[in-house]
Formats: structure tokens, C-alpha cells, sequence
């Protein structure tokens, strides 16, 4: 008996100390379940380059304008119009009767202090470059505001997509690190719980100046595996699962219970080689290393086996459905032959080792696989890679941030969901920015040149001649643009979204 | 006649009931064991020997990538050819040949890191044993400290520092699993230096290191054999889990633990390339423990540890 | 004894005891309750004196591992921090002074539960750990008692039906279980519960069906080791002296299994649960990166791959206080029930 008491005591004591297990979740029919695959740092979207940030904005904050999916085109959101007063002056009218969360209502103040902050380079946040054009923004009454920009600036509607919009009222009295974890915004749904690196849960904004969220609560899990989360989706754990690796998506449309969407997506994938030098003295600074590398590599049987033909050949950074795109361009072709004589006139003649960094499939999925088959190419002309694993993005995008990957690393870029060849030259391509490797004065010059004009036409010249120079200098090892794949739940109803971004509040259940 | 040598046999029968036929049970059990023990040292044979002849036996390159055959099932399937009888995997390199190499992976770094346990453990086993006092204190103490942390989670408190590699996975495992002989050595050093041959030992003036090296060690052989194989088990379990987690031997090197972890996401349509190296971490270990077994119960089933 | 009974005996791979306390059922007499008080006493306070002991020598081990094995500064600050920050920190940690005085740093920050902050998530690393405890240390109690539901019944049986077929199929399931590897286990059983079964969910933690799986890989994997080594207290126990004299007095069987012999060997078997507690914490890591299980094992494998070594060295340490506390109230238990454990015996 003393035996079972004592043994009793113990465990008690112990369990005792303890939490109580969290309760259980939300009933099905009310919570719609999304999965991530790896959580956002903080919750303020312009001070993170995450794309996961990028979706988690959406759903709680807005902004000025919205694409509309089905036309492609941008229409009004928080804005409801907007006219260019002349080529640097921008007059946009906003929409009355919008609270933010708190309470507070939504006018031109919080226009202009969202861009000021975002725009003070002391703040040092990614979004900045994004904006970089403009130069002021003006109250001109509660529901105007005035844009000065620095010279004419053709993105200038597309870019309203791209920024969210904060209250003025937090930015002042609650200041940047309250901002990290408590997003005070208008949109759709609200946060009510962040549990670091396992889970959100949101909640409809009942106030909601926009069509009504279908489902109440939206819980977003973290689920690090790709294998857990496609079991998740198959047994009804998780209602939607993207970034799905083409050769599982078998798997998901013959269980029955879920099925796998597909779109053309923006983000687009490529290998940056450091012709800039910022890693320190490495080949990719000389032009034959980096031309020897595209040819060694056979991009289109990659895209035909490994990704079951999921995905567009692009011959240079450039997205296909991005303005600006040249399809006279033709892509590199293998040539192994041709590789390794460049190598050789390079002073390689038996090839080079080169450090290559790597990470996980989180934005794009079959990447450990891409990437396997093109180190496996490059060896055969004779380029050794040494590869880094890093586990996490964070970390990963931190280093190329920080001047501190490897000569070569993964890289892709969703342009923000801007269609708009501007959206990765800029940030992706010219001197100077934190996740650009490559340094070309005669490159800079057009990238500035073609978001000077409004002139389309003009743009789109500037635009080709661009792409022609970095294709022939081979600035990075060019990829290809994803195509997205979403597994979805057969009890919601949900389509790919071609800007990359999961809109939870038109998700619907499916009819029976 | 009859009945004198039928109560002869009686008496024999009735003698040898309990004691004598319980003895003769036990050895035959033994046996059994004994029998069980050889056919598993066998089979491990045959899987140490494909590790060091892998070189020959493998029948393709195990790094050598095929984007055009990934994927492939195993030689019976639908699909599948004779050229690759486990099939391939997700990039197309041949499974077969990736298991092989992978239990050479896996067998030397137990191998070496068990002999890395035991050469420290016993080392410090002895002296705490013989010396006795505050080095045996210190000694003991730091065993307890050690083996109150679980393996795996030293392991990865070492790897976190030092990082990811072959010779880094050996160290820490055999860092982590020298305690275990520590412990068994010096129980048995403490008994045997009170016995009458070590004095007599001392008493003709042997020196400590030839009283520790011809008088004690050689009695301790048979168990620290024993802990030795049983241990080489644990440390391809640990090996593995480590691997899988992408925390030991990295890609594309073949490991059974990182083919696991890599296969794992194709468990549910190309579940080959998970499912047999996991099948050959069972079925060594399995071996290996069955081995060590009936090399216990062979060399001394008196054994207490 | 008899040879039976040496065979029965048999070694555990994984450390653990060298021989199983005897239980005896005649108390120490004499002296009366003052004296047993006493003795009680002075039983605790070694017990804690050796606790001590062992905490120190944990944050010795873990001090050593950081701080002599690698170089702490670049461990410790995040990768972009400037070399003005490495310097300051260099300072800060006082890596110019002698190596015990960084430990008595390190020491004493340790013990008001600073220790510094995670750099990837911004926050104290000492509560980050904190608040994923809990999942942890309820995987390994379920994990306990799934061990416990099966061994105790099973290694009983198998010890008072010895060499029958029962006890060979425990001891050739044992076997086989032993040389299972657990991530391999919570692989399949997520395949054929969650996704051909759809019975239980492949991941998280929300109510009691997320612990069913984890909790029964976990405790599937030590019942082996804890079957066979209840089963041989429980043999040694049936060999006893009072258990004959029971027998002999004509005490009917199921009550000398039960009311004598279950009672007594109860305290090897708790010993033995309390050592093992290690293990299990160990196994409960590897459960939980295979059920993504919102616990410290995961923290401290994704920490490692961030490199956030702070976060690293506190969970190490956290977790090893939480085995040795354990270990410290089992022995304080045992003690409890058996007198003859407090004076040494």
C-alpha cells in the first residue's frame, strides 16, 4: 500500500507542477486550418521579407488597393481612386467609415504615417526599397492624401498592392516592439493568439468594411515537415497546405478527402552566383565561371522529371507574367562541351570547387531535388560545389543579408506580388541591396531608367534590353518560374492564387 | 532382478527430479540461446562483410545522380527493372547501393566509437576501481553526471557545438558511452584486487600497472566484450536518429539515418526509399542484440549487470 | 541460488542498476520512532547533498561543452553582429579572465535563470524553454505509464510463468522491440492511424487523441528493457524466503502472488522506473521531432539548426535538473517505503 501511495505522491507532485494541456480546438465546422511550414519572425509586415509575412498581412491588415484576382487588374481596397496630378504628384481619395481593430478610425494620417515610417531609413525596415520613390506623403484632409514622388513613377498603383496599412495612433503611442507581436489592422480577421513557432489563431472582424469571411476562426499551424503536413491534409487535420512537391500531389488526389490546385505563380526561382564579390573573392566574379555554369546545367529535363513539368523555363530572372517579360529570349541550352572550354579560357582547366549554400523547400517545393540533380550537372563539367545546409529561412535570408553566404545560394523572389519586371530588378539585381549579388552600372542605369517613365511602351524597350544584358552576362544561374500547388481540404472551396498570397476570408465550405 | 534395477532406476529418477533435470532444462535453454546467438552472428557476418566489400558488391555509384530514373520501385514491382532491385530514389541514385554504403557509415562509426567508449571507460573504470578514494569518488561522480543525461540528448548538445560530420558523429558517441564500462569495471576491479592473487601479487612486489593489466583486466574481458557488442547497437540507433534529423552525416554521403529522413516524405507513394533502410537498422541491431546475448550467456551466464 | 535464477538475470544495453535492492519485509527494529526519524533524516540530506552534487557537475558538463569546445562569443551572438559586439561581448562574458571565473559567471546568471537571450526569436532563452516544458514532461509521464501498462503485467507473467511460451514470446517481443528504432515506429504508426485509418491525428497537441500515438511509440520502446527487468525482480522476489514459508503455510497461490510477493517487488520496480526516467526523457526527444510535438526536444533540435546556442545550453541543463529532481523523489520513495535503503544497506 505505502508503495502505491508513495509512487502516487510522486507523480502528482510532478504533474502537478505543470500546465493544463490547452484546451481543444475551435469545432470543426467554424475553423478553417492552414499550415505553414515555417513561422513569421514578427507581425509587421514591412519589417520582414518573408513571403509567410506577406500572407499573414493580408488577412489582417489592408491596403490601399487590391488585385483582383480574376482580371488581374488592381482595383480600390482602402482607397477608393486615385489620379496622377502630374508626373510626380499622385492624389488618392480614401474609403470612409473604416475602423482598425482597436476601434480607431481608419483616415489619412495613417496613410501618411505607415510611409513614413517605412520610409525612414533609420528604421530599417525591408520595405523600404520598395517604396524608395516616393518622397513625401501629405494630409489633405481625412479622407486625401497627397503623394510627391521622386520623378515620375509608373509602379506607383501597382505598389499600393504591396504596402500594408498601420494605425498612426499605435505607430505613436505603442511604438516598434509592441508593433513585432500585435498587428493592429483593418482587414478581415484579427489576431487573438500567437504561439511562436506553433501556431496563430485569427478571428473574424465582425466590423469588416468588406465581404464577410465565411469561416469565424483561422487556425494557422506550423508544421515543419512536408510529410506531416500532407498526412494532415489527407486525414483532415488541415484544410490547406501549399508549396506541395509535384510528386506527392498523386498522393493528395487519390486519398479522397483532399485535392491539389495549380497555378502559375510569379515567384521565381534561381541560383545567385556572387559576381558582386560581397562573400569576398570567389570565380563567379569572372563572367566565364558564371556563363560556364548555365551551360553545364540541363534546366529543362530538371523541370521534366524531378518537377513533372510544373514549372516555366525562364531565361533570365524575369516571370512570364510579369510586365516587362521578353520571350524572344531564348534560355541557356546545355552544352557540357562549351562549359568546360569556358572554364578552361577561365584558368579552369580541371574545373574548381565553389561553396554552395543551401536551404529548405519552404517557398519552393522539390528544391533539395532541383538542387541535387543541378550539383550532380555541374559536376560533370567539372564544378565542385561544397554545400552548406541551413535549416531555417530566417537564418538564411539573415546571411545573404549580412554579406555572409556562400558564392553561390539558393535564391527566389515573389516579387511581392507585383507583376512588374521592376519588382525583382530592383531588389534582386542592382548595386547595393541586401539580397542582390550582382553589380552592373550599365544594368543600374536601365532598371532606374525604366521606372522613370510612365510610358509604357518605352518601359517595355528598356525592360528587353535589360534582360538581354543580364542573360548574356549570366548574372546568376537562371531557374525557372514556379508554378504553385495548393492541397486542398473537399470540404472547403479554394483556388490557386496566382499572386502567391492565401486569402482566408473567401475561403468557403463546399456545398454538399 | 527387475525390481532391484527397477528401484535402481527408480531411485535415479526419483533423485534427479527437481535439481538434475531442471539443470539439464537450463542447459538446454542455453543452447537454444547459443544456437539463436550463431545464427544471428551470421547474418551479421554477411552484413559486415557486404560493408567492407561494398566497393565491389555495390552495383552502381551510390552519388551517382539520374534525374530520368528517380523514383524508381523496386525489381518486382510494376515498373521497376532488374538493374536497380530496390528501385532508386528521389534523384534517381540506386537504392541497393546506397544501403550498402550506408551500413559501412553506420558499422564504423559503432565500431569506432565503442572502442573510443570502452578504451575510456575501462581506462577510468580501472583506476577508480583499484585506486580507490577521492579519485574513485571523482570518478563515480562524474559517471553519475553522465549517465543522468540521456545519450541522445548529450549527443546533441556536442553536435550543436561542433557542427554535423562523420568524424564529429564518432567522437560524441563515443564521448557519450564511456560511462556504462566505467561502472561495470570498477565493481568487478574492487571485488578482484581483495582476492588472495593480487595480494600475493603485491606482496612480490608487482607493480600497480601489472597488477591492473595481467591480473584484473583479463578477468573483465567477457563483460566488457558483451557491453562492448550490445553497445554497438545503441550507437547505430543514436547514429541514425542523428542522421535523420540532418544532424550527423550529411547528404548525399548514404546513411540508413538521413535516407530515412529524406525518404520520409515519400513514405506514402514511393515508400521504398524509406522503408529499407529502416528495415536495416531493425534487422542489425536486432542481430547484434541477439548476438550479444548468447555471448553473455556463453562466456558467463553468472553475469550481473 | 540455484542456477535458475543466475540465468534470469540479465543485462540492460542501456545503463542501469547493478543489483536491484532487496526487498525484505521485517522492518529495522529497535531504537523506536526517534531513531527511525533520525535515520530518515540523515537518508534525505545525503540524498541531497548528492543532488547537489550532481547539478553542479551538469552545469560543469554543460559549461564545458559551450565554453571549452567551442568559441562561446561566436556561439552566442547572432551571425551579423558587428566585431565591436564580439569584443564587448568578449568582455562581457570575461573569456580574458581565468576559466573558473567565467564559470562562476555562467553560474551564477544560471541560477536566477539567465541565460541570455535566444537571438533568433529575441527573447529570453530561459523562458522559451520554460514554456515548452510542459509538453515534454507530459509525453514522458504517458510515456511511463504506456511502459508501465505493458511491462508490469507482461514481465510479472512472464517471471511467474517462467520458461513457458508465454515468457519466451515476452522475451522474444522484447527483443525485437529493443532493436526497433523509435523514429522508425512513430513513422508507421502516423501512416497507418492517420492517413489509412484516419483514427488519430498525424500532429500537434491539442486533446488527449494527440497523445495517444506519441505516447505509446515512446512507451513501446522502453517496455522491453523495464519488462525483462521487472521480471526479474519479480523472480527474485518469488525465490524469497517468505514466499516459501507462505507457501508452506498453505497460503493459497494467487495471494501469495498478490498480497506478497507483488508488494515487495514493487520497490525494484519503482527504482527502476526512477532511473529509467532518463531514458525515457531521452526517448521522448526523439518522439517528438517525428510527432512534431510542440515540446523542448524540438525547440532544442531547431535551435541547433538556427545555431541559437543559448536556447541550446538552457534546455540541456533545464532538462537535465528535471532527471536528476526525479531521480532525487524516487530514491526519497523507495526510501520511504523501505527502512533498510536509508541506513545504507
Amino acid at each position: 500500500m505505502r508503495c502505491v501511495i508513495a509512487f502516487g505522491l510522486a507523480m502528482l507532485v510532478v504533474l502537478g507542477a505543470g500546465l493544463v494541456p490547452p484546451a481543444a480546438a475551435q469545432t470543426k465546422d467554424d475553423t478553417l486550418v492552414y499550415a505553414l511550414q515555417s513561422d513569421v519572425q514578427n507581425w509587421d509586415p514591412p519589417n520582414s521579407v518573408l513571403r509567410e509575412s506577406i500572407i499573414l498581412g493580408y488577412n489582417v491588415f489592408d491596403h490601399l488597393a487590391a488585385r483582383d484576382l480574376k482580371t488581374g487588374k488592381v482595383g480600390p481596397s482602402l482607397a477608393l481612386s486615385w489620379k496622377n496630378l502630374d508626373d510626380t504628384t499622385w492624389e488618392v481619395k480614401l474609403r470612409p467609415n473604416v475602423k482598425f481593430h482597436d476601434g480607431t478610425p481608419f483616415g489619412a494620417k495613417d496613410v501618411k504615417a505607415t510611409f513614413e515610417r517605412v520610409l525612414n531609413p533609420e528604421n530599417k525596415l525591408t520595405a523600404r526599397g520598395n517604396h524608395a520613390k516616393i518622397k513625401s506623403v501629405e494630409v489633405v484632409d481625412d479622407l486625401t492624401v497627397r503623394f510627391k514622388t521622386d520623378g515620375p513613377y509608373p509602379l506607383f498603383v501597382e505598389r499600393l498592392t504591396a504596402q500594408v496599412m498601420q494605425s498612426e495612433k499605435v505607430i505613436r503611442e505603442k511604438g516598434h516592439e509592441w508593433m513585432q507581436e500585435n498587428p493592429i489592422g483593418t482587414g478581415p480577421y484579427k489576431l487573438v493568439r500567437w504561439n511562436k513557432k506553433q501556431e496563430h489563431f485569427l478571428q473574424r472582424n465582425d466590423d469588416y468594411w468588406g465581404p464577410k469571411p465565411a469561416f469565424k476562426y483561422v487556425r494557422i499551424r506550423i508544421i515543419p515537415e512536408q510529410a506531416t503536413q500532407i498526412a494532415e491534409l489527407v486525414s483532415g487535420g488541415v484544410d490547406i497546405i501549399k508549396a506541395v512537391p509535384p510528386d506527392q500531389m498523386d498522393v493528395i488526389n487519390k486519398s479522397g478527402q483532399a485535392r491539389t490546385v495549380t497555378s502559375p505563380i510569379l515567384r521565381t526561382a534561381m541560383i545567385q552566383l556572387d559576381q558582386a564579390g560581397r562573400s569576398g573573392p570567389n570565380p563567379m566574379t569572372d563572367k566565364r565561371v558564371r556563363q560556364a555554369v548555365n551551360y553545364a546545367t540541363d534546366m529543362d529535363g530538371i523541370i521534366k522529371h524531378v518537377l513533372n513539368g510544373l514549372a516555366d523555363r525562364t531565361a533570365t530572372t524575369v516571370n512570364p507574367m510579369a510586365f516587362g517579360y521578353d520571350p524572344s529570349i531564348k534560355p541557356y541550352k546545355q552544352d557540357l562541351a562549351q562549359a568546360k572550354k569556358l572554364l578552361a579560357e577561365a584558368g579552369y582547366p580541371n574545373g574548381l570547387e565553389v561553396g554552395f549554400m543551401r536551404g529548405q523547400p519552404i517557398v519552393e517545393p522539390g528544391l533539395i531535388q532541383t538542387s541535387d540533380a543541378i550539383v550532380a550537372d555541374l559536376a560533370k563539367a567539372g564544378i565542385r560545389t561544397k554545400a552548406r545546409m541551413i535549416g531555417e529561412t530566417g537564418p538564411f535570408t539573415n546571411l545573404v543579408r549580412d554579406s555572409k553566404p556562400d558564392p553561390m545560394f539558393e535564391w527566389s523572389w515573389g516579387y511581392y506580388s507585383i507583376f512588374d519586371a521592376d519588382a525583382i530588378f530592383y531588389d534582386v539585381m542592382t548595386c547595393g541591396q541586401p539580397y542582390s549579388y550582382y553589380c552592373n552600372k550599365a544594368f543600374d542605369d536601365l532598371v532606374f531608367q525604366g521606372r522613370s517613365t510612365l510610358d509604357t511602351k518605352k518601359r517595355a524597350e528598356i525592360y528587353a534590353k535589360a534582360q538581354r544584358m543580364i542573360h548574356d552576362d549570366a548574372a546568376y544561374l537562371f531557374k525557372w518560374g514556379l508554378r504553385g500547388v495548393w492541397g486542398v481540404s473537399n470540404r472547403v472551396d479554394y483556388d490557386a492564387p496566382r499572386d502567391e498570397v492565401d486569402r482566408m476570408w473567401i475561403v468557403t465550405p463546399r456545398k454538399k | 532382478m527387475t525390481s532391484l534395477s527397477e528401484g535402481k532406476i527408480d531411485l535415479v529418477t526419483l533423485g534427479d527430479t527437481a535439481p538434475a533435470a531442471a539443470r539439464e532444462r537450463a542447459s538446454l535453454r542455453r543452447l537454444g540461446r547459443v544456437r539463436w546467438g550463431l545464427a544471428a552472428g551470421f547474418v551479421l557476418l554477411l552484413i559486415v562483410a557486404s560493408a567492407v566489400f561494398a566497393p565491389w558488391i555495390a552495383p552502381h555509384d551510390p552519388l551517382a545522380v539520374n534525374i530520368r530514373h528517380r523514383l524508381g520501385p523496386p525489381a518486382w514491382m510494376d515498373g521497376g527493372v532488374p538493374a536497380h532491385p530496390l528501385g532508386t530514389d528521389q534523384v534517381g541514385r540506386d537504392l541497393l547501393s546506397r544501403m550498402i554504403y550506408g551500413g559501412r557509415v553506420s558499422l564504423m562509426v559503432g565500431i569506432c566509437s565503442v572502442l573510443m567508449s570502452a578504451s575510456i571507460g575501462v581506462l577510468l573504470g580501472l583506476t577508480a576501481g583499484y585506486f580507490g578514494g577521492s579519485l574513485d569518488w571523482s570518478i563515480m561522480t562524474l559517471v553519475n553526471v553522465m549517465l543522468t543525461f540521456p545519450f541522445v540528448l548529450l549527443a546533441l548538445a556536442v553536435i550543436a557545438v561542433l557542427g554535423p560530420s562523420l568524424v564529429n558523429m564518432i567522437f560524441v558517441l563515443g564521448v557519450a558511452g564511456w560511462p556504462i564500462y566505467a561502472r561495470v569495471v570498477r565493481a568487478e576491479a574492487m571485488a578482484i584486487r581483495e582476492r588472495e592473487f593480487v595480494l600475493a601479487g603485491r606482496a612480490l612486489g608487482m607493480s600497480h600497472l601489472r597488477i591492473i593489466f595481467r591480473q584484473i583486466l583479463p578477468n573483465l574481458t567477457s563483460a566488457i566484450v558483451v557491453i562492448a557488442t550490445l553497445q554497438v547497437a545503441q550507437v547505430i540507433i543514436a547514429e541514425s536518429f542523428l542522421s535523420f534529423l540532418g544532424l550527423g552525416i550529411q547528404p548525399p554521403t548514404p546513411a540508413w539515418g538521413n535516407m530515412l529522413g529524406e525518404g520520409r516524405l515519400y513514405m506514402l507513394n514511393s515508400w521504398w526509399i524509406a522503408t529499407f533502410p529502416g528495415l536495416a537498422i531493425f534487422v542489425t541491431t536486432l542481430m547484434i542484440n541477439l548476438m550479444g546475448n548468447a555471448l553473455r550467456d556463453w562466456l558467463d551466464p553468472h553475469m550481473k549487470l | 541460488m540455484d542456477r535458475d535464477a543466475a540465468e534470469e538475470v540479465e543485462i540492460s544495453p542501456r545503463p542501469g542498476p547493478l543489483t536491484l535492492p532487496s526487498p525484505q519485509r521485517e522492518r529495522v527494529r529497535g531504537g523506536g520512532p526517534g531513531r527511525a526519524r533520525a535515520v530518515m533524516r540523515r537518508y534525505i540530506a545525503r540524498q541531497l547533498v548528492q543532488f547537489l552534487v550532481v547539478i553542479l557537475g551538469i552545469s560543469i558538463l554543460a559549461f564545458a561543452i559551450l565554453h571549452v569546445l567551442g568559441d562561446p562569443v561566436l556561439l552566442l551572438l547572432p551571425q551579423n553582429a558587428g566585431k565591436e559586439e564580439f569584443e564587448r561581448y568578449r568582455h562581457l562574458l570575461g573569456l580574458d579572465r581565468p576559466l573558473y571565473v567565467q564559470y562562476w559567471k555562467f553560474l551564477s546568471n544560471a541560477v536566477v535563470g539567465n541565460f541570455g537571450k535566444s537571438w533568433y526569436a529575441d527573447t529570453p532563452a530561459f523562458r522559451l524553454v520554460l514554456e515548452r516544458m510542459p509538453p515534454t514532461i507530459y509525453l514522458t509521464f504517458a510515456g511511463l505509464v504506456v511502459a508501465l501498462l505493458i511491462s508490469l503485467p507482461l514481465g510479472i507473467l512472464a517471471a511467474l510463468k517462467r520458461h513457458s511460451w508465454v515468457d519466451n514470446l515476452c522475451t522474444t517481443v522484447a527483443v525485437a522491440g529493443q532493436a526497433t528504432p523509435l523514429f522508425w515506429l512513430g513513422i508507421m504508426m502516423i501512416i497507418v492511424f492517420s492517413v489509412r485509418l484516419k483514427l488519430l491525428p498525424a500532429s500537434g497537441y491539442d486533446s488527449w487523441e494527440n497523445f495517444l500515438m506519441p505516447s505509446f511509440c515512446l512507451g513501446a520502446t522502453l517496455a522491453p528493457i523495464t519488462m525483462r527487468l521487472v521480471r526479474s525482480g519479480v523472480i527474485e522476489v518469488m525465490n524469497m524466503d517468505f514466499i516459501k514459508t507462505a507457501r508452506a503455510k498453505g497460503v493459497a497461490e494467487s495471494r501469495v502472488v498478490i498480497k506478497h510477493a507483488f508488494r515487495n517487488a514493487c520497490i525494484p520496480v519503482i527504482t527502476v522506473i526512477g532511473l529509467q526516467f532518463g531514458q525515457l526523457l531521452g526517448g521522448a526527444i526523439i518522439t517528438e521531432t517525428v510527432f512534431a510535438w510542440p515540446g523542448v526536444a524540438t525547440l532544442t533540435v531547431e535551435s541547433i539548426r538556427n545555431q541559437d546556442f543559448p536556447v541550446v545550453q538552457c534546455a540541456v541543463i533545464l532538462l537535465a535538473l528535471v532527471i536528476v529532481s526525479v531521480n532525487l523523489i524516487v530514491d526519497l520513495a523507495v526510501a520511504f517505503i523501505d527502512p533498510r535503503i536509508r541506513t545504507g544497506a
